[in-house]
């Protein structure tokens, strides 16, 4: 853990800072005072206001009240341009680079030398020489898209410490890292702060990347600041109380269930992916009612595209699933909907919510095929907004209301709104990927919790996901995926984390001799 | 623009309640009128006189009126042809085509019944078929523009472009010297129907009227209260999510396609086949083509509501036929008519920005102090 805060003085403040949305106060009242050469770190939940807070130090997003206060002087950054040419920098949670371009073409780009001739020689010589001197081994030459995540984020990083950022703001900057992307991302950003002076703001929701770096920690909650202390003197248990407001009970599985029967079959299933590559290469197994089956695995192992098939969104090259002995193999969606499949989606804003749509039509996209809510092909309107009132009650939903577009929910209570959607139909088959991925604690408890619920109402329950913790919790069996197949399924008891991580690599339990 | 300390700026509405949409609507409206008369200032009647032509034309006088009605009629079909693919996020950007298509194949059912009606067919029975077979011509062109689309992922705007064409020179195919619909007097335009052929009036108005105008009510109410409404509407703002939901994307796109190529096939019979005065398809049969994208310009200024574009329909219509006259009547310059519909585009375009954005005064920005600077690399 790294010291005190540094005594720097205080380089940029925000003074009172309320920002409204429609039907939303974000931020209420926020005051933040951040010092040369500190990583400070902002915690809070999901919609708690952190990024609307950043954004407005980086001139994306103007306050209704409050003031910034730059060295002492009162700014105002029309956009981030202002902010930029104050020596503000922000990487984003979600990348902004241009995939078919260099990583030194991307880096120049907008930079003030990038006016008229470009030097890219120079550029690449400059960069060259920091990436060497704080270990960074990045290919400056290669284009954006064959980069993994991790390396995009050090573009993005680059990018803005060479257009002259002294303050950086990282929005979730370890949402898409891998441990030890994580742990190289940590270490580089520590010799920049002692040997360079970089003053570091970090929005995580992540307790152990905020005790790991950070000198102080500023809590949000509910668009107010509940905290604000050296991290030195603070523990995980504290945050937690602070970012919440009282404790979880971290849900999990009772028991192994007595297996019901089978209800979904799935047999010697093959898929291709987008690029018509093979992504299933022949998945076998069954899954019984009242179960929950975790899928464990690296992202790209066939995950996405096993979820797809059995939704009925790809088709099967081969191989069948039957659903209670009848063949659905080349059932449509909707066709599957009415059989009671169930499937919550990955993607949760661009395939599983209509930003531009309320929350009642949201609601409509599991229910506008069903008689209940639909007579002589007119909508039940009324039914529908008292049955999304009673989703939005029940599963927590924070939202001004059932007519408010989807797009002014933050992902947690987006989350809860799908969940509590599908879950309405009462599926006798839930495929859930990601269902927590970006989820703050107190969010991702609720929706583990919920699939539990199902699980012992009877449901068969697949659950995709890339949260080991998660899967060893919730899970009666766990498969692991690894390039296309399932390794193994073992039960609960057999599933140690070292077995199923093994099993994440391609390798056999059996064959290290973890069985 | 900065006055002391307070600068003007754009910044987004918070809320757009509805009145505001007609407000700026009519702000728009009255900016283009201002703008067009610098058209008028060179004319020695006055820029008032050409207002009172132009409106007393195409609003006031008794023929100038009806004119206007009919071509309003004519743009609503058009605009409701492009609405409902516009709903399902599809362009029916070509639809002059689809109107080509209608107008051909209502003149084809009294030519092959005999160019004369028989006395053994009820006439009203003739009017009928001649509509539906507009409707049915329609939609078969805009059946396989959406087939094109669905299955295959052609660009539905460069089909139907491209249709355009093909639909353009079939028509002159036919109603040129020699062709089959030729005209007794062979001057490239088609034979005239007979008398007992020509769609009921009611005050001077052919029926074509009630079907523009049921359309025009009926597809809001159609997408705001219906379950199949919502699909297209769901599949137009996120397919992916539509389909997610259990949406037909294939099924989806060939209906809004074949819905609005009907209701531009039946454009294309309201016009050449049951306008008094015409009651053929005219050599300048191509005007008519062009006309049909005001519908297109009609259903984006009304943002896809059909019902709200009824007045806009209306106000096209009246000022393109009033600036005709008044261009006649004052000796004005030609293609004033061309000019004042460009510069209402032009302004209701820029009322977009007044709908989502305001203008107001806010404290200025403090100069932003220069940063340290950095120590790099």
């Amino acid at each position: 853990m790294p010291d005190g805060a540094p005594a720097g003085e205080v380089v940029l403040e925000a003074r009172g800072i309320t920002k409204r949305f429609p039907g939303v106060l974000a931020l209420d009242g926020v005051d933040l005072d951040v010092r040369a050469g500190e990583v400070q770190a902002i915690l809070g939940q999901n919609g708690a206001g952190k990024t609307t807070l950043m954004n407005i130090l980086f001139g994306l997003v103007h306050p209704d009240e409050g003031q910034l206060v730059l060295h002492g002087r009162p700014v105002v950054f029309r956009s981030p341009h202002d902010a930029l040419a104050a020596g503000i920098g922000m990487v984003h949670q979600t990348r902004r680079l241009v995939a078919a371009h260099t990583v030194v073409e991307n880096v120049i780009l907008g930079h003030p030398r990038a006016r008229g001739v470009l030097d890219l020689r120079q550029a690449r010589r400059e960069l060259e020489a920091y990436c060497a001197r704080y270990g960074l081994a990045i290919d400056l030459g290669a284009k954006v898209w064959q980069l993994s995540e991790g390396e995009k984020q050090w573009v993005e990083i680059l990018k803005a410490l060479y257009g002259g950022a002294r303050i950086l703001i990282l929005d979730e900057p370890t949402s898409a890292l891998t441990p030890p992307e994580v742990k190289a991302l940590l270490d580089v950003l520590r010799a920049m702060v002692a040997q360079q002076g970089l003053t570091v703001l970090l929005v995580t929701h992540k307790l152990p990347i905020v005790m790991a770096i950070s000198h102080r920690v500023t809590v949000l909650r509910a668009g107010r600041v509940v905290a604000r202390l050296p991290t030195a003197a603070a523990t995980e248990a504290m945050l937690v109380q602070h970012m919440i407001g009282q404790e979880v009970a971290v849900p999990a599985a009772d028991a192994p269930a007595a297996a019901g029967p089978p209800v979904l079959d799935v047999d010697h299933l093959a898929a291709y992916n987008d690029k018509n590559l093979w992504a299933l290469r022949g998945v076998s197994f069954a899954l019984h009612a009242g179960e929950i089956l975790g899928v464990a695995g690296v992202t790209g192992n066939g995950q996405e595209e096993l979820a797809q098939v059995l939704a009925g969104l790809r088709p099967a090259a081969s191989g069948t699933v039957r659903l209670q002995g009848r063949d659905i193999t080349a059932a449509s969606p909707l066709e599957r909907w009415r059989l009671g499949i169930g499937y919550i989606p990955a993607e949760r804003t661009t395939v599983a919510s209509i930003a531009t749509f309320s929350l009642v039509e949201n609601t409509a996209m599991n229910f506008h095929f069903d008689p209940a809510y639909v007579r002589r092909g007119l909508f039940d309107y009324a039914g529908l907004e008292a049955l999304t009132a009673r989703i939005l009650a029940t599963y927590r939903v924070q939202a001004p209301g059932p007519r408010v577009q989807a797009q002014h929910l933050s992902g947690g209570n987006l989350q809860k709104l799908i969940l509590g959607r599908v879950l309405a139909r009462a599926p006798r088959v839930l495929i859930a990927h990601l269902p927590t991925q970006g989820l703050d604690v107190e969010a991702a408890a609720f929706v583990r919790r919920k699939l539990l619920e199902a699980r012992a109402g009877g449901a068969a329950v697949l659950l995709i996901s890339e949260d080991l913790d998660e899967i060893l919790s919730l899970c009666d069996r766990v498969a692991a995926m690894y390039e296309g197949r399932f390794v193994a399924i073992l039960p609960r008891e057999a599933a140690s984390a070292e077995a199923v991580g093994a099993m994440m690599a391609g390798v056999r339990p059996e064959a290290v001799g973890l069985l | 623009m900065r006055v002391g300390r307070h600068v003007l700026v754009l910044e987004r509405r918070p809320t757009r309640p509805a009145a505001h949409a007609v407000v700026t609507a009519v702000l728009a409206i009255a900016l283009a009128l201002a703008g067009s008369s610098v058209l008028f200032l060179s004319s020695e009647a006055g820029v008032f006189a050409a207002y009172r032509a132009i409106f007393g034309y195409a609003f006031v006088n008794p023929r100038g009126f009806v004119a206007t009605v009919h071509r309003a009629i004519y743009l609503l079909l058009c605009t409701v042809a492009f609405v409902v693919p516009l709903r399902a996020g599809l362009w029916n950007i070509g639809l002059p085509g689809q109107v080509y298509a209608g107008a051909l194949a209502a003149f084809a059912v009294p030519f092959a019944l005999g160019a004369e009606a028989p006395p053994s067919v009820s006439s009203a029975l003739v009017v009928a078929l001649m509509a539906a077979a507009a409707a049915a011509a329609g939609a078969a062109v805009g059946g396989t523009v959406g087939l094109l689309r669905a299955r295959f992922q052609v660009n539905e705007i460069l089909v139907t472009m491209m249709l355009n064409s093909i639909l353009f020179w079939l028509v002159a195919n036919f109603i040129k010297e020699g062709g089959p619909f030729m005209s007794a007097t062979a001057e490239g335009e088609s034979f005239t129907l007979p008398v007992a052929l020509r769609a009921l009036l009611v005050l001077d108005v052919p029926l074509t009227a009630a079907v523009a105008l049921a359309a025009a009510v009926l597809l809001d109410l159609f997408f705001a209260r219906t379950a199949a409404g919502y699909r297209v509407r769901a599949f137009g703002e996120n397919p992916a999510a539509a389909r997610y939901a259990g949406v037909y994307p294939v099924r989806l796109t060939v209906l809004v396609f074949v819905v609005g190529g009907a209701l531009a096939g039946l454009a294309g019979y309201h016009y050449f086949g049951a306008v008094p005065g015409l009651y053929k398809i005219p050599g300048n049969y191509g005007f008519y083509g062009d006309l049909a994208f005001y519908g297109i310009i009609c259903a984006l200024i009304a943002r896809g509501s059909s019902l709200g574009a009824v007045p806009i329909a209306l106000l096209f219509a009246g000022l393109s036929l009033g600036a005709r006259f008044a261009q006649g009547a004052l000796r004005l310059p030609f293609g004033v008519d061309y000019a004042m519909l460009g510069l209402l585009m032009m302004t209701f375009v820029g009322s977009h920005v007044l709908y989502h954005y305001r203008v107001a005064w806010r404290p200025a920005p403090l100069p932003v102090a220069p940063a340290p600077s950095p120590r790099w690399p």
